[in-house]
């Protein structure tokens, strides 16, 4: 199988705390990897690592079959982001925004205006083309920074909870254009806590808790592997032991 | 429940938030490295030590305040007293200027407030007597607290309790100040472009201040002395100039200031002849200012409580064209950081008060020293427009150093768009470095034609040879300051008027001490082949050689500086995006 992503003993520390323990990923390639875990699970982190933000404390990986570690800039080249902190200056404007991506990614200046004016159309921010980053809502942001990944064109796309702050709109529009990307042969790894969205897009799933990969594989096979799990709410909780935690009863409420 | 007792409650649950917040700030830190744990405890010795100073300086001012609260009912005059009363004064100044130079954080966090169940006067109280922790208005109350206690140990007790009534109200008065100080300066900036442009004008203020003062003393003395002769005519006239007028309001103003309303009531008993009653006037007007200034404190809190958000206009940046920045010999990437760097320093406060602030001060000296018939020596030693452009040239050059010594932090979230980017770190620091010397180079290169415009003197081959010394220095300078930069970011905020758009202490110095160091050659290499070879061209020549030399030294330094930037690229990403999560 051509693995678009692959770890093997992946693991990150801060200090004392280890936030990503010794996993194992396999994302397809041409795969909609849907990465889940609860609030502190070690998702961002190792989005971050995958991404090169962050150093691996060891293990290792391949990006689309480059070692990030070595060549980082090839790998750079191929992958889009949109971060924990959506990477954007706040002194630029939205076009100027894609235009520093286009410059760095070194895109011929007509490809670049028009890969622009398209995504800017897509995400209903033409009219807010030369206001600054500074002035824009969070759901504009992230829209734009949707758009600064989108813009070179990249065979991966690392998404770090894309949906928050999106209204219903806009969603299905990037709902659509990611799914035509991954029909491209595109590959997707997104994280989300919203349950509904991962489940409806993803065809692969990756379940971490505890900085530990819990389960992955396609959505289907995990689901038939898990009884008495019939939606992917009620296998994410048995994977992560939530339904293990005893209900805390608030009478005075 | 009782309102007062309510009230309490709410007021002690506010210090005990502050508190709470002030201890985490120091013990949790969140530092990542030994590095980054050395460079905030640095950021954190002056307030410890700002902290350690105020407690023997409280007792201090204590001692002498009952000192003089003692001999006050005996003497109409004591030097202590007077002492105390500049103090004060100070103390009254600061109240108003204060909150607009050094801003606290949470002061005014109106949005989270309007969530709690408390009263919007009761809110206004908690608000405003976070004041009390200003380091003036704490140095303020020993002095208030202890000149009634020094009068009452001497035996006059009217004269205690007076002055205790006039602490309350001078206390009550300057709280109120810097709350309405706060308040309207948060009113003020809610819209941003409104905002940046008051910082600016803030920033720009304290120069303005003197620029009466350089133009008075830059006429010659015949002009001075012709001027007071009219002035003398014009007084026997009993005619008033503009200038003496204004020196009557100013004196009317500071006798109306609260430090000097304080001052008359508690004196009033010692020093008038009907004794206790003169104490009435000043109380009077201090209880009425304080009255007046909270209430005007009051509106202007639920002003802003009616629309506690930022005014977000989207206004345009520019057209919608695409404007790209090609430099000849830089990839396309390199120039679209430096780009982006540039207009970092154009689109905000801090940036533009670099731009602005040095060519502003070599106006200054330029207009002083063309109306000297272009000789002052008493002007840092300037004898001429060729040193004039030169130190012009180097002021903007060395103005760029609260930019260029936390060049990646200043970006914050955009720093993640560049290491995103496929751009090799070298290029990267060379794209900065390029950048800041597009924000330093304009003005420093302003100041040598309008100099050699308004002088004409010394000769050209030595004009020449000032921009290559100062690329030579910038070139040594450029990548000092990257590594300074990496190895001490602070997270900053560029539309800070105070200390939130300074660079960390340390990364200053450093940065400042590089700049010296960067500049030695070039003043060896003018001095020596001024001095010895007198010939200008010589000078010229070895200027161009040095500068081909620095900027050979400068290109390979970037190579130890890439490594340096990689290792510290976690923290960098950190701390540069520090409140811009998701």
């Amino acid at each position: 199988m051509d693995l678009a992503v692959e770890t093997h003993k992946l693991t990150r520390d801060f200090g004392s705390l280890r936030a990503v323990d010794g996993i194992d990923l396999a994302v397809p390639t041409g795969s909609f990897f849907g990465f889940l875990g609860p609030n502190g699970a070690g998702k961002s982190t190792t989005i971050k690592c995958l991404t090169g933000l962050l150093r691996p404390s060891s293990g290792s990986m391949k990006i689309l079959g480059i070692d990030p570690l070595a060549d980082p800039v090839a790998v750079k080249r191929r992958i889009g982001v949109v971060p924990e902190d959506l990477a954007l200056f706040e002194r630029l404007t939205a076009l100027e925004t894609l235009t520093f991506v286009a410059e760095v990614h070194g895109l011929d200046d007509g490809v670049a205006r028009e890969r622009a004016d398209d995504l800017l159309e897509l995400m209903d921010l033409k009219s807010a083309a030369s206001a600054l980053v500074v002035d824009f809502s969070h759901g504009m942001r992230k829209k734009l920074s949707l758009a600064a990944a989108l813009l070179p064109a990249p065979r991966l796309l690392f998404l770090d909870e894309p949906f928050e702050g999106i209204d219903a709109v806009a969603s299905r529009q990037i709902k659509d254009l990611l799914h035509s990307f991954v029909a491209r042969g595109g590959t997707i790894f997104l994280t989300s806590h919203i349950l509904e969205i991962v489940e409806r897009l993803s065809t692969h799933i990756g379940v971490i808790a505890n900085g530990r990969l819990v389960a992955q594989g396609p959505i289907e096979a995990l689901r038939a592997g898990a009884a008495g799990s019939k939606s992917l709410e009620e296998l994410f909780i048995s994977l992560v032991g939530g339904d293990s935690r005893a209900p805390v009863a608030l009478d005075w409420i | 429940m009782t309102a007062a007792a309510g009230t309490w409650r709410v007021l002690r649950a506010f210090a005990w938030m502050r508190w709470r917040v002030l201890m985490n700030s120091l013990d949790r830190t969140g530092a990542r490295d030994t590095l980054e744990r050395f460079s905030l405890a640095i950021e954190q010795i002056g307030p410890m030590i700002a902290f350690g100073l105020l407690v023997p300086s409280s007792v201090g001012l204590a001692a002498i305040a009952a000192y003089a609260g003692y001999w006050l009912p005996s003497s109409d005059r004591v030097l202590t007293f007077d002492a105390l009363r500049f103090l004060l004064l100070a103390a009254s100044a600061l109240s108003i200027v204060g909150p607009i130079l050094m801003p606290s954080l949470e002061r005014t966090s109106s949005i989270r407030l309007l969530l709690l169940p408390i009263p919007r006067r009761t809110l206004y109280v908690a608000q405003a007597a976070t004041a009390l922790s200003d380091p003036w208005i704490l140095l303020a109350i020993p002095v208030v607290a202890a000149l009634p206690i020094g009068a009452a140990l001497g035996g006059a007790l009217s004269v205690a309790a007076i002055a205790l009534a006039a602490g309350v109200l001078l206390l009550l008065l300057l709280v109120g100040l810097s709350a309405l100080s706060t308040l309207v300066l948060h009113l003020a900036v809610r819209d941003r472009r409104r905002g940046e442009w008051l910082a600016l004008i803030l920033m720009m203020l304290p120069m303005l201040f003197i620029l009466p003062g350089m133009l008075e003393a830059s006429r010659n003395r015949e002009q001075r002395m012709a001027d007071r002769a009219a002035a003398a005519e014009r007084r026997e006239r009993g005619e008033a100039s503009f200038a003496e007028r204004a020196i009557q309001i100013g004196k009317l103003t500071y006798r109306l200031a609260p430090s000097e309303l304080f001052a008359a009531a508690a004196r009033a008993p010692a020093s008038a002849p009907s004794g206790i009653a003169a104490a009435a006037p000043p109380l009077v007007g201090l209880a009425i200012a304080g009255a007046l200034v909270h209430g005007l404190g009051l509106l202007a809190f639920g002003r802003l409580l009616d629309s506690p958000g930022a005014i977000a206009r989207r206004q345009s940046a520019g057209s919608e064209e695409r404007r790209v920045l090609r430099i000849p010999g830089l990839s396309r990437a390199s120039a679209a950081v430096a780009q982006a760097h540039v207009r970092l320093a154009t689109r905000t406060p801090r940036g533009r008060s670099i731009l602005f602030v040095p060519l502003f001060v070599f106006t200054m000296i330029a207009i002083v020293m063309s109306r000297r018939g272009g000789l002052d020596p008493e002007l840092a030693g300037l004898t001429g427009g060729l040193q004039l452009g030169a130190f012009g040239s180097a002021i903007c050059l060395l103005s760029i150093l609260p930019f260029a010594v936390n060049q990646f932090a200043i970006d914050r979230a955009g720093l993640t768009l560049e290491m995103l980017a496929p751009i090799a770190t070298r290029d990267f620091l060379i794209g900065k470095a390029i950048g800041s010397a597009l924000i330093a180079g304009g003005p420093s290169l302003l100041c040598l034609p309008i100099a050699y415009a308004l002088f004409r003197d010394g000769p050209i081959a030595l004009w020449l040879s000032i921009p290559p010394a100062l690329l030579a220095a910038y070139a040594l300078t450029a990548p000092a300051d990257a590594a300074i930069s990496a190895i001490f970011p602070r997270h900053v905020d560029l539309n800070s008027i105070g200390s939130g758009s300074n660079a960390h202490g340390v990364a200053g110095l450093l940065g400042l001490l590089s700049f010296a160091g960067a500049m030695l050659p070039t003043v060896l290499i003018a001095a020596i082949s001024i001095g010895i070879f007198r010939r200008p061209i010589f000078t010229l020549v070895l200027m161009l050689a040095w500068c081909g030399v620095a900027l050979v030294i400068g290109g390979i330094l970037f190579h130890p500086v890439a490594v340096l930037f990689d290792k510290r690229k976690e923290n960098l990403g950190m701390v540069a995006s520090v409140g811009t999560k998701n």
